[in-house]
């Protein structure tokens, strides 16, 4: 695996417009990931084909991408604008697509990196947070080491998220990526049992201490000791491993959590028909993910809610059942967790094997008497503006110090991390120069907007059949396939990637605000595109005539500029004509790409972005006949577009008037989906028949 | 606003055949709104005209390049540089920029890309209407707000004539006969008894027919002198 190769770490990649985005609202999608994935850009490479730089976007800001496109809890499109139109895009699946279509390109990529500041780093935990961290330091060129008491690096993501949800090959693509920086890895290494906290500190320039939250809570009722009643990270841990936990025919599951529903399921996996969990919650109030909930009663799990356990009953040794009590409430006025119970009511839920799942805490035993500070609760002492511990030199990450969330969030705390040591080792203050969290995103979509918006609901992601998937631990999520993935990917209203204007060249014409479909552009003075109107059509930009509007997502003159070398050399003996054929993909994606040889293809999100400028300059470059290639009527992803593709094709033809040449070089064609066949072909073919009759440019 | 119109590009290519190195140059005001000679159009017609010199087989660098106004020097000043470096500047401003900016290129020629036809209104997208000649001795007060020096065929001072018909002129059934809207808007506004008076001949020595006009606001030119600024037209006030 280890690469060869040093280099200095490659700049990170920047979707055209990235530097124009960071001055502008964020999209709700990537305002609301943690990580600020730029979710809209990687949407829109997709839906070009565009797989390899979709996955350089996916993980420029995060080092598990695989994982996540697994296991996220996707706040992405719980906060999608779509949601306002029908449902969200799919987007932690259209992620998993991208970077399945990566595997190759990724393995090639992977390089040792130039270690240039001659420091060293140590990280204790190899999870989400220590390996954001590791990534961020061996990029800025620092010698890094991890140590993990575990046999695998990973985290929680090896030890205990179970694999019907996590294939484990995922996360070692992940993690690969990572370790092929030059990564020292120390594994089977516990920090206060192998090597002490202080002699590390001493070995390093920096240490970094993100070890997550290992150890489960338990319950202090009675009963509880004794065999049969197991808890839960132990219990994940041995699965992760290919322990075989022993289980009872019974198995109750204590907890309403995420958690919970892994402990749950994993049961079920390991061949026990009789599932049962209990928790304090109704079912609206339950903490666990509902699609969660959804697939664990899909798989027969039975849910006990607003019971709290009070005693474990035994029969001699084994285990009799739980004896539970009526919950009253689970949170008090101020919404705060404070569960009250009804005394008189009680019950016994049979069951012979008890798995406890309430929570986690932190091993931080290993701090005693060391230069890191503990606090009274048992929480290392921390301050999140320099992430630094009491210890000089001894930073903290991930959710030892953050309480439990999710992967992606202990990615970013890494990062923050990252940036803190580096800045520390480099003597510059650490204070204030931190990224801020929160960023502006685009308003919510106005209803007359919503309105305009065609419903298209979200493609499916298919599962697994509850029978089957419960036999064994492959992962039960069926991924995309491409056709799928271009289709979800059209879904996407490009928000925040709009239309801007140059107010230094606006000269308040009005024409962007007459052909807004959406009633985007307000002009008072100059022109203003409102984001939270505008859908990213790139309708206005071609009809700007002081070339005042431009796109925050592509750059509108690149097709014309790239052109030429589209066009290649013309054949001045060739037989069939040279068509351009701007094509739009909203319907098939690059999969409708198939057209005759003869024909060069220039893919466009929407026909409403080819300028009367685009189509010149096909014919300049040499095309023989130049074709704008629409889909059929009323299936268009905007509205209000024909006319002025329409428009503009009349006015390429009239100006070939002009010059003396046939006006029918340049059509407009319409491939209707739906009647079989590659329509797209089929209308491209006819046109190359009709300019064939025509006659070739400069051929005789 | 100035409201004109592209010449043909076969005029166009006439003009510029003989050139190697041309600069379309386009001016973001006026003619842009009306569609002319905004840098879009700029654009446009530079790669018409490398077409055009295809066809012929010619080599000729044709770019393109459009500031806010071609008839305010500082406007172009920053990329006058860069314009010197053609053998023609193909302006698609109106006549006025053209005027204006040849007087400042040296032995660049300025050839006219577009002809400047009048001063209009928008009356709906893309369609543009000329409402005044200017005349510079304003009577719209009163003749309801209607130019009959602009709108009447005949330029009549006391209209209609007898060729009025139905609300149309006799020049063109697609002409409205201004004198006609005239009487109506009047009517409309309690006016009309204003049109028993005759109006008397005009002096249009405030027009086209007292020479070229100047208009000179003491108050901006005193800071003029002060900057130490010189307008530079040819002919011009020093
Ligand atoms: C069962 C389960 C399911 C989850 N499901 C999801 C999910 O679906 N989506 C999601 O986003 N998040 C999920 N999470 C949460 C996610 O796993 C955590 O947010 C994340 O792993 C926290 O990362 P971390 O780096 O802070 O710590 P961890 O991942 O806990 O990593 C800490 C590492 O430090 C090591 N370590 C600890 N002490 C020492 C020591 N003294 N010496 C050496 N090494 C040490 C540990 O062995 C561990 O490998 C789940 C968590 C669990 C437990
Ligand atoms: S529609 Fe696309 S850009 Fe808009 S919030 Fe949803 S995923 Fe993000
Ligand atoms: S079309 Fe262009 S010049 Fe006209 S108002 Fe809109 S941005 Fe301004
Ligand atoms: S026309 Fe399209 S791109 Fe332009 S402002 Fe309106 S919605 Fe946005």
């Amino acid at each position: 695996m280890a690469p060869e190769k040093t280099e200095e770490a490659p700049q990170p990649y920047r979707p055209y417009g990235a530097e124009l985005k960071e001055t502008r609202p964020y999209s709700p999608c990537r305002a609301a990931c943690p990580a600020h994935t730029d979710v809209q850009a990687y949407v829109g490479l997709i839906a070009q084909g565009k797989y390899h730089e979709a996955f350089e976007v996916i993980t420029a800001p995060n080092p598990i991408a695989s994982v996540c496109s697994m296991i996220c809890h996707h706040p992405c499109e719980q906060s999608c604008r779509r949601c306002a139109i029908d449902e969200p895009l799919a987007v932690r699946h259209l992620k998993r697509f991208a970077i399945e279509k990566s595997l190759d390109y990724r393995r090639a990529k992977r390089r040792l990196v130039k270690k240039t500041k001659g420091k060293s780093v140590g990280i204790i935990g190899s999870g989400p947070s220590g390996l954001a961290a590791a990534r961020d330091l061996a990029d800025f060129g620092y010698d890094v080491a991890i140590y993990e008491r575990h046999p695998v690096l990973g985290g929680m993501l090896a030890s205990a998220i179970p694999p019907y949800r996590l294939p484990r090959e995922m996360l070692k693509e992940d993690i690969d990526d990572v370790i092929s920086k030059g990564i020292e890895v120390k594994t089977n290494c516990e920090i206060g049992r192998d090597i002490k906290i202080d002699d590390l500190e001493k070995r390093h320039d920096a240490v970094l201490i993100a070890i997550g939250l290992s150890l489960s809570r338990s319950l202090p009722i009675p009963g509880v000791g004794g065999p049969g009643v197991l808890l839960a990270i132990p219990f994940l841990q041995d699965v992760a491993f290919g322990r075989k936990p022993a289980l009872g025919k019974k198995v109750l599951v204590i907890g309403g959590g995420n958690v919970a529903m892994d402990v749950a399921r994993t049961a079920r996996r390991l061949g026990v028909k009789d599932v049962s969990m209990v928790c304090l919650e109704s079912a609206e109030e339950m903490p666990a993910w509902k699609w969660e909930v959804d697939e664990a009663l899909e798989e027969s799990i039975k849910i006990n809610h607003r019971w709290g356990p009070k005693a474990v009953r035994r029969e001699g040794a084994g285990v009799k059942g739980l004896e539970v009590v009526k919950v009253k409430s689970v949170f008090d006025q101020n919404g705060r967790f404070s569960p009250s119970f009804d005394n008189d009511q009680t019950s016994l839920i049979e069951a012979d094997t008890i798995i406890i799942t309430i929570g986690q805490m932190s091993d931080i035993s290993f701090l005693k008497d060391s230069v890191v500070k503990v606090d009274e609760r048992g929480r290392v002492e921390w301050d999140p503006a320099t992430q630094m511990s009491s210890a000089r030199g001894v930073f903290v990450s991930g959710e030892v110090v953050t309480g439990p969330g999710s992967a992606i969030a202990a990615v970013v705390s890494g990062h923050r991390a990252a940036l803190a040591i580096h800045l520390y080792c480099q003597g510059e203050a650490i204070e204030g120069n931190l990224p801020v969290q929160e960023k502006e995103r685009v308003e919510q979509m106005p209803a007359e907007v919503v309105e305009k918006v065609a419903r298209e609901p979200r493609l499916k992601i298919k599962h697994l059949a509850p029978e089957v998937r419960c036999d064994s631990m492959v992962h039960f999520e069926i991924g995309y396939d491409e056709a799928e993935a271009l289709k979800e990917a059209g879904r996407c209203r490009g928000c925040g990637g709009g239309a801007v204007v140059d107010q230094k060249k606006c000269m308040a014409c009005l024409t962007c605000m007459r052909v807004c479909p959406y009633g985007a552009p307000v002009v008072t003075s100059v022109s203003e595109i409102r984001p939270q109107y505008c859908q990213a059509c790139g309708l206005c930009a071609p009809e700007c005539p002081a070339e005042a509007i431009s796109m925050v997502s592509y750059d509108v003159k690149e097709i014309r500029r790239s052109l030429p070398q589209v066009v290649g050399r013309v054949e001045p003996g060739r037989k069939e004509p040279l068509i351009v054929a701007f094509v739009c993909t909203h319907h098939v994606g690059v999969l409708g790409f198939d057209l005759p040889k003869n024909a060069r293809t220039v893919p466009v999100h929407c026909t409403s972005r080819v300028d009367v400028l685009d189509l010149l300059k096909a014919v300049e470059s040499g095309a023989d006949g130049v074709a704008v290639v629409r889909c059929g009527d009323g299936t268009c992803k905007y509205r209000e577009i024909a006319p002025r593709v329409n428009a503009r094709v009349k006015r390429g033809q009239d100006l070939l008037k002009t010059l003396g040449m046939e006006p029918g070089r340049i059509e407009l064609l319409t491939a209707s989906t739906g009647n079989g066949g590659n329509p797209y072909a089929t209308v491209v073919s006819d046109f190359s028949e009709r300019i064939k009759q025509m006659g070739l440019r400069g051929v005789k | 606003m100035i409201v004109g119109s592209q010449k043909p590009i076969e005029e166009i290519w006439e003009m510029v055949r003989d050139f190697k190195k041309v600069l379309v140059f386009g001016c973001n005001t006026c003619v842009a709104i009306c569609h002319a000679g905004g840098e879009k159009e700029a654009e446009t017609i530079a790669s018409l005209i490398r077409m055009r010199a295809q066809q012929e087989g010619k080599e000729m660098v044709v770019d393109h390049l459009g500031v806010m106004r071609h008839c305010e020097p500082e406007y172009f000043d920053p990329v006058m540089d860069e314009v010197r470096k053609y053998d023609l500047i193909l302006s698609t401003a109106c006549g006025v920029g053209v005027n204006f900016l040849s007087d400042r290129t040296g032995s660049v020629p300025v050839y006219p890309g577009i002809n400047t036809s009048f001063y209009g209104a928008v009356e709906a997208p893309g369609s543009f209407v000329e409402l005044c000649a200017g005349c510079g001795n304003c009577i719209l007060h009163m003749t309801g707000g209607i130019c009959p020096i602009a709108r009447c065929s005949k330029t009549l001072m006391n209209g209609p004539c007898g060729g009025t018909n139905d609300g149309k002129c006799e020049v063109s059934k697609d002409i409205d006969c201004a004198w006609y809207l005239i009487v109506e808007r009047m009517k409309q506004l309690g006016t009309l008894e204003k049109l028993s008076e005759v109006l008397p001949p005009r002096n249009w020595s405030t027009s086209r027919d007292g020479g070229p006009r100047r208009v000179s606001l003491e108050h901006i030119r005193a800071y003029e002198a002060q900057e130490g600024q010189d307008s530079g037209t040819a002919g011009g006030m020093k």
